[in-house]
This record gives C-alpha cells, structure tokens and sequence, in this order.
C-alpha cells in the first residue's frame, strides 16, 4: 500500500511559520481563542504560567549576556520554546518526573529550586551540588523529581520509561515525562524506548519540541516523514501534533496525556511544533546556515507575547504588573547572581570525592600528589577569581 | 514481469519452485540430524517452515540483486543461488564453505552471488542493508537489495535508525519482516501492542505490504512490486510476511512457550504442502517422486561433501583481518 498520512515532506529547508497540517491551536497569536476553544486552565494558573515564561525569557536574555561576558561557560536558551517547556510542565503534579533536555531546566525554577542553587550550577562553583562537574544548564533536581539532564541525545526517552515503570511497580501513580527535540526522533534509543513503554504500557508522556534544528541540520533534511507525532504509530501509542507556540494547547495535550498514563492508559507522545529563536547554544551561529528572515517570520507567534494577549484581553494582566514582575526579576537576579559569583570554585580535593564513600588507597595517593603540586605551583582553580 | 505471469505459473515453474522449497527443508532436516550427532557447532537456526518466505522473494530478484540477512540464512543462501555443498561445508566449519569455515551457521557469505551476510546480532544487518543499497545508489548500478529480518528485529533502535535513511535517502532497498510470531520465546504480543508489523513503516513515510506466505508465487509477485518500485523508482518498501516455525528458535530451544497443537494447525497450513496439492491438481503429481529423489541425492551429496572437506588452515584465522 503507498505511503500514509506522511507524504513527502516539502523540499524547503527553512520551515515556514505556517502551522502543519492537523496540528492543535486554542489560542491565536493575537491573543483570542479559536472559535469554540476553552482555556484549559484556570485563570490564576494561567497567570503563573506567564510569569514562569516571561522570567524564563529574561533570564535566559540576562544569562546570554553573561555567557558573552565569559562569566559562564555555556548556555542554552529555551528563547521561543517557552510554551513548549513550562505549559507541558504545568499539567503535572510535583511528584511526577521530570526528564529533561537541554531547554527544560526552567521546570526546576517553577518547582522550587531556589535562583541560587540554579546560578551556582551556572558557574560551577562550591555551592554547586554537582560541584562543577556538569555542564552549566544541567542542574541537578532529584528533590524536585527532576532528573540531571544527559546530554546525549534522545536518553530521555528510555530513562522516563524506566522511572514511569519504577512509579508503577511501586504502586505510585506518579507520571514521568520525557523531553526530546527533534533531532533526537531519529536516534535509535528514541524508537527502542518507546516500543519499551509501549508494551509495558509505562506511564509516561514524551514530548518532543520540534523547533526545526538539529543544532543546523532541519528536519526535513532528517526525516522523510511530515510531522514527528506520527512516530508514534510503529509502537500503537496516542500522539499528538499541537502548536507549540501555544500555551493552551501545550497544556491541554499534555494533561490529556497525562490523565491517561495515570489512569493506566499507557503512554502518548506530543509533538509541540515550534522555532528555535536562537542559537542552538552560546556555541553556535545560526545565521552561517539559516535564513533568519524566516526567524523574524516567527515572531509574531512568540508565545510568551501569546499568552500576555491572552491574560490582557482577560483583564488579568496589565502594563504595570510586567514592569512589576519585570524589574523584580531582574533585580533578584542582579543580586543572587553577585552572590553567586563571589563564591570560589570547588577546592581541588573534591576532585577526588564522591566516588568512593572512602577512598581507595590509589585515590589518596593521587589526592595527596596533586596537593603537592598545588603547594608548588598554584591551582588555576584559584587564579580564576 | 507482469502480474498475470506471476499469479499463473507454468507447471515447470511450480516444479522448479517446489524444487528449492524441498530442498532447503530436507537440507535442513539432515542438518539437525548431524547436527545432534556433534558433526555441527556452535548455533544453528532451522528455516523450516518458511521456505516460502525467501524462495518467493529472491525469485523476484534480478541475480546481481544482493541479500542481506540475519542469522536463519541457510534457505536464503540456497536460494540466492548458493551450492548446497557450500552451504552444508560452512556449517561444518569446513574450509569449503561458503566463508572458508570462519563463520558457521549464522554467517553465510557468497559475495559471487551477491549474498551479503548472515549476521548474528539481532537487527545489526538492517544499517548494513541500507549503507548496500547505498552504495548501489551512489554507483548507479542499477541493483536493489533485500534485506530480511525477524520480528524481534524492528524492536530495535538501528532498525528504525536504519528506516529513517533508507527512506531519506530513497534508497533501492526493500526490507521484509519474516514475522514468525516469536521472537525466541517471547510472542509478538508481550513484545509491541502492535499486531501489524508493517505499521512501522508509517513513521518513515514508506510504502508497506502484509501478505501471509501460504502461496509462493503470490509473495514473489508481492516482492516483486517492491523490488520494482526500488529499482524503478529508487523509493525502499517495508514488507510483513506472516509465516511461522516448526522448529524451536535454535537447534537449543525446546519451544516450550507454545502448544504442540498451536505447531500441528500450523503444519497444516504448510506452503510446501499447498504447492505440492497445486502440482498434484494440475496433474503433474506424478512428477513429486523424483523431485524428491533428486533433492535427497543432492542432500546426501553436500554431507559427504562436506564431511570429507578438510578443516580451515589455522593460517585462515588472521587472513581477513586486515586487507
């Protein structure tokens, strides 16, 4: 039989704004909802969302420039994908995991990590709880149900099935949620772990924010296929195409997916259609190999913008409260991160820690040798601040 | 090859047909045999049951097609064109083999006749499948590969990873899940909630079939399409064919995971049987009494042959090494 629901993609290789075929829409880019479309939330949730995205966008704005200042290593922004992240992150109960991948880690400010702890992870200093030793942008959650991000790309995939199946075998009706982006649909680990939870029926809900770059490879030069919820069909769990731009609609999905696995209905995946703003990282140019007029195409669809429109038209939201929220923030952030970065790196030693609950004798001798020389030569650890 | 020609065979066709399905059964059934007696070792996968599978789908082939395969290649070999003594000396590990006795049961190897591999790693030979078909894209010779694989296969990661390519790439390759219910011990049910294999291709915006093989002719017709389609358009196919096994998973599996009348039904519904009645209608069954002959003489044939066959020079075992 030919080829279904999945002719071709089209030839171009910078996605146009237009939304895909079937996709989800509640609200428009104005503000108003579709035609017969409820908010999914209340108004009081709806407010809390905005200001988790709006603190999202200034922070990764002020986290950028420090980033170019050569304060901090690195940085990945969630710039445009914020509805994808903290809509979906919304729909879910504190004690459901949380398996990030690189844009998520907003997720844990909402939860409750405190700012400190985040900029910390940051600069990877001695106040940090992983203590350096991740890249910064990849906190650490646990108390948070919130897994330390991996790096590789796609892992989230079967290490969400593997804590939806441990909630399960321990009676626990709690969810695990899985964060991929697009490239990852295309890794084997994607396709191995959802056949996993597909027939151990794992509650779990994998949502992948397609923001159409692969780092600079686009998904049509990825995948033949027209959307990426249809990857859902090998395995005969739910999917569904939603506009990721689109807060209400990120939510409503994502609740549905999760009532679902809750209820013993087994897994769903989202795929949450949107722009990377961005760069990939700190250590990427998009503009040597994307047209960023199709960039600016997408801005009108922002969805933080979206979403003020929203709260604004619904009376909830007016200038005063974001200059409010807006210059708050900001401060907090001046303050805690001068805070932050007064704190020295990790002394030397605990580069010998954390492996061992008590060193081996090898471990000690190495210990003791590079105090030596530290002694005699100085640490860099030290020159640096 | 029209359709019409491929659903009406000729009566030589049907002998010939059923030649080859009989061979590789007997073939194998002496294989067992010896291989209880310790003459063979190591692993050893029996095909029976689904000769129908591979006879029907090389048959749909041009002979400088290439076949990649997994580890239940003994029918494939034969049917891609490769000498039963061949055959028979590899899975006595006898330098006569098809790969000089380095590889065994699970490794046939006959480049001449464009077999490209036995492998023994579930799923590890679809990515290879793909990278041959490839190559014949980037040369333009005009060849398509089959590439078969079990059930148990399309679980894993490179096989969608190597769907994915195939289907980006358009590359002229057609896949076929010989999809014989059980995956060693485990049934398709506790494996996927998906009955239908073929699914797997929607994903990859491949063209997909799923046909049983009860009728030879029928999945060479079927196989056919999609070799076609590789050749003539350079678009892969992804293929589901129904079949099933007498025999345990390996010569080691006592196939306790099913019931001896779930395996007799089955019998009954054998593909050589079927084509056996079909020459018996068309009045040639006077005919199945030599084919039967003939087939035990070459059987018996490729066991002396291979027991007669010297073991490999221990020189052999660091000669493919490097080039």
């Amino acid at each position: 039989m030919p080829p279904e629901e999945n002719p071709t993609a089209p030839a171009h290789d910078a996605p146009h704004p237009a939304l895909p075929e079937g996709a989800i829409r509640l609200l428009n880019p104005d503000g108003t909802l579709v035609p017969g479309a409820q908010a999914p939330m209340g108004r009081e949730e709806a407010v809390r969302l905005y200001e988790a995205m709006r603190r999202q966008r200034i922070l990764d704005e002020r986290m950028l420039v420090l980033q170019r200042q050569g304060r901090i290593g690195f940085y990945g922004a969630a710039q445009g994908e914020e509805a994808a992240v903290f809509a979906s992150a919304a729909a879910l109960r504190p004690t459901d995991w949380v398996v990030p991948a690189l844009r998520q880690a907003g997720i844990l400010l909402m939860r409750g990590l405190p700012l400190y702890e985040y900029l910390c992870q940051l600069l990877g200093n001695a106040d940090d709880v992983t203590r350096g030793r991740q890249m910064p942008c990849h906190p650490e959650g646990s108390r948070f149900h919130y897994l330390t991000m991996s790096s590789c790309i796609a892992t989230q995939v079967p290490h969400a099935t593997g804590l939806a199946l441990a909630a399960k075998k321990k009676g626990r009706d709690d969810v695990a949620v899985g964060y991929t982006g697009d490239g990852a649909t295309s890794e084997g680990d994607f396709h191995a772990g959802l056949v996993m939870a597909a027939a151990l029926r794992a509650p779990a809900v994998f949502v992948v924010q397609n923001n159409q770059w692969s780092i600079s490879v686009p998904v049509s030069r990825q995948s033949a296929a027209r959307n990426l919820a249809s990857r859902a069909r090998a395995t005969g769990i739910p999917s569904a195409l939603v506009d990721g731009n689109d807060a209400f609609a990120v939510y409503d999905a994502t609740r549905r997916a999760v009532e679902r696995a809750r209820s013993g209905g087994g897994p769903s995946l989202i795929e949450a259609y949107t722009y990377r703003m961005g760069a990939h990282t700190t250590s990427d140019d998009p503009s040597r190999y994307r047209d960023e007029g199709v960039t600016a195409a997408w801005r009108p669809l922002d969805p933080v913008d979206r979403l003020r429109r929203w709260l604004e038209r619904a009376g909830l939201w007016t200038g005063e409260r974001e200059e409010a929220l807006s210059q708050g923030w900001v401060q907090e952030i001046k303050e805690v991160w001068a805070r932050a970065e007064a704190v020295p790196r990790p002394g030397v030693d605990s580069l010998f820690e954390d492996v061992f609950r008590a060193p081996t004798g090898e471990i000690v001798e190495q210990r003791d040798a590079l105090r030596a020389h530290v002694e005699r030569f100085g640490s860099a650890s030290d020159e640096a601040h | 090859m029209s359709d019409a020609e491929a659903t009406a065979p000729t009566l030589d066709e049907m002998r010939s047909f059923y030649r080859e399905m009989l061979l590789q059964r007997r073939f194998e059934e002496a294989a067992a045999r010896v291989y209880t007696q310790g003459k063979i070792g190591g692993f050893c996968h029996l095909y029976i049951g689904q000769e129908a599978v591979g006879t029907g789908a090389i048959r749909a082939l041009r002979p400088d097609d290439y076949v990649v395969t997994a580890y239940r290649d003994h029918g494939h070999a034969l049917s891609k064109g490769s000498s039963s003594r061949a055959v028979m000396a590899e899975l006595f590990g006898r330098s006569t083999g098809t790969s000089q006795g380095l590889g065994g049961s699970m490794h046939l190897f006959d480049v001449d006749r464009g077999l490209l591999g036995g492998y023994g790693i579930v799923g590890g030979h679809v990515p290879l499948a793909a990278g041959v078909a490839f190559a014949s894209k980037y040369r333009g010779d005009g060849r398509v590969t089959l590439c078969f694989m079990g059930d148990g296969a399309v679980n894993q990661g490179v096989f969608f990873e190597a769907m994915q390519l195939a289907s980006l790439w358009s590359l002229p390759v057609v896949f076929i899940v010989e999809n014989n219910l059980y995956a060693m011990g485990t049934p398709l049910s506790m494996q996927t909630p998906v009955e239908d294999i073929s699914l797997k291709a929607v994903p990859f915006g491949m063209d997909r079939d799923r046909f049983e093989d009860r009728d030879v002719f029928e999945v060479r017709r079927r196989v056919g399409r999609a070799v076609d389609r590789a050749r003539e358009e350079g678009r892969p196919t992804f293929l589901e064919v129904l079949t099933y096994r007498y025999r345990g998973h390996s010569m080691s599996d006592p196939a306790r995971y099913r019931t001896k009348e779930e395996v007799e039904e089955r019998r009954l519904r054998d593909p050589l049987l079927f084509l056996e009645q079909r020459i018996k209608d068309a009045g040639a069954g006077g005919d199945l009494a030599a084919i039967e002959e003939s087939v035990a003489a070459e059987v018996e044939d490729a066991l002396e042959f291979a027991e007669n066959s010297p073991p490999p020079d221990p020189e052999v075992a660091t000669r493919f090494v490097y080039a």
